[in-house]
């Protein structure tokens, strides 16, 4: 007990002045909206850091699975190049770090640094920013084609991605089957479902269906899920329907950022229709 | 031993001298001496940390309040406070020893006490200048600043301090 007071003497000054420099602090950076953001990017930068180093020990660790699953990747890439040389008139360019698969969308390989499963509005921080070409609304998906998310936030050498485990995430899907589609939403009950709703009547859902993108911000093929279950709203006008999300969320490593080409075009023409 | 009642009336004058002439009064851009840190810098060195940690406090809240600062005076007033001592003795090799019957500042000589007053002046204003613009965009600019407000700010603080040691601090 005599050696705890004494530590608490020793310790209280400087306790006391961290404590007093922290409020005064936060209090400066709410004051106006230029010190919130300089302090936001700084300590986003500082967080980007330090989170990279920690998954960089992480990442050493992924990289036998990691490595297996990239070689399945470029095994269907290559069929897929092959396919592509052989029609008339189509070829596939390869950059230094992406590799156009359609001439409109170009993919940046990017590293998760560090991301949230357990809340209900989650975030998922890659290593590319600015610098790297990376706007906001870019879509995200695994090395495999299964969609993670969208760009929401972007610094000079991080990105936030909203993951689909966001109750504010929302994006338009299609049954790969029939091609009927509906918006696809997190209600904030499990890590593993997420839900399709204004599903047509007509569109016959089956358990095992396979749900895609359809967004003009992802190539088409992006999977979302499987329909594991649906049921008819009580006005008998539209299905909803449950989809296991196809992406292991909480063990992502390695991703792909897409960028379409055409999205300034495509966002301008929705403001002259006004969209 | 310390007299209170000058020190107030000091303490008084440098911060009316401060807010409403050195701060209304627009020399240059890069000119912007600031010397209300004396307030807590010509605190009896003997006086422990957690009560210069309070006038500091107290000194910055008002500057705050009156200068629209949202914290930022206050944000640099109080590391001077904790740092006193310790920059103290790495540039004058001075420090409080238990048992000292006078004040530090009387036994001290002029050039050892504006060393180290200049030193903490350079400092705050360091800090200062850094937590006000949060950017490196005009890494230039802001040295300039920084440098010569501070050189100001000592030149200012130089006859105060003159006039603390001689007739504030008893021998």
């Amino acid at each position: 007990m005599y050696r705890l007071i004494e530590f608490i003497k020793r310790i209280y000054v400087i306790v006391l002045f961290l404590l007093l420099e922290g409020v005064v602090l936060w209090n400066y950076a709410q004051s106006s909206p230029y010190t919130e953001a300089k302090i936001l990017s700084r300590t986003t930068a500082v967080g980007g850091a330090i989170s990279s180093a920690i998954s960089s020990v992480e990442h050493f660790f992924s990289l036998p699975s990691m490595n297996r699953m990239l070689t399945e990747r470029v095994a269907e890439l290559n069929k897929e190049v092959e396919r592509l040389s052989l029609a008339e008139g189509v070829g596939v360019v390869e950059g230094c770090d992406s590799v156009q698969y359609d001439p409109h969308f170009k993919y940046h390989p990017a590293r998760v640094v560090s991301m949230t499963t357990s809340r209900q509005r989650n975030f998922v921080v890659l290593d590319r920013g600015f610098e790297d070409g990376i706007t906001k609304d870019m879509g995200v998906v695994t090395p495999d084609n299964k969609l993670v998310g969208y760009v929401v936030s972007c610094s000079e050498h991080y990105s936030v991605v909203q993951p689909m485990l966001s109750v504010e995430f929302s994006t338009g899907g299609r049954l790969v089957d029939n091609g009927h589609v509906c918006v696809i939403r997190w209600s904030g009950e499990s890590k593993y479902l997420v839900e399709a709703v204004e599903l047509s009547v007509y569109s016959e859902p089956k358990e095992g269906m396979e749900v895609e993108v359809s967004s003009e911000r992802l190539p088409s093929g992006v999977l979302i899920g499987k329909i594991v279950d649906f049921e008819l709203n009580s006005a008998k006008s539209a299905y909803s329907a449950e989809i296991e999300i196809a992406a292991d969320i909480s063990r992502l490593d390695n991703v792909l950022i897409v960028e379409n080409s055409h999205a300034k075009e495509l966002e301008e023409l929705k403001e002259v229709v006004g969209m | 031993m310390f007299r209170v009642i000058p020190y107030i009336m000091m303490t008084i004058a440098l911060l009316f001298v401060q807010i409403f002439v050195l701060d209304e009064v627009s020399i240059a851009l890069v000119l912007r001496p600031m010397i209300f840190p004396l307030v807590v810098l010509l605190l009896p060195i003997e006086w422990r940390t957690v009560w210069v940690l309070l006038v500091a406090l107290a000194t910055g809240v008002l500057m705050d309040v009156s200068l629209g600062g949202a914290g930022l005076y206050t944000a640099t007033l109080l590391p001077i406070a904790v740092m006193r001592r310790w920059v103290l003795y790495l540039t004058t090799h001075r420090s409080v020893e238990s048992g000292d019957q006078t004040s530090l500042f009387s036994r001290m000589s002029q050039r050892q006490v504006m060393i180290w007053v200049a030193t903490m002046l350079a400092i705050h204003h360091v800090m200062f200048f850094a937590l006000e613009t949060l950017s490196f965009a005009k890494p230039l600019h802001l040295i300039a600043t920084m440098l010569l407000s501070t050189l100001l700010s000592a030149l200012i603080a130089t006859p105060i301090v003159q006039i603390y040691c001689s007739k504030i601090v008893a021998k």
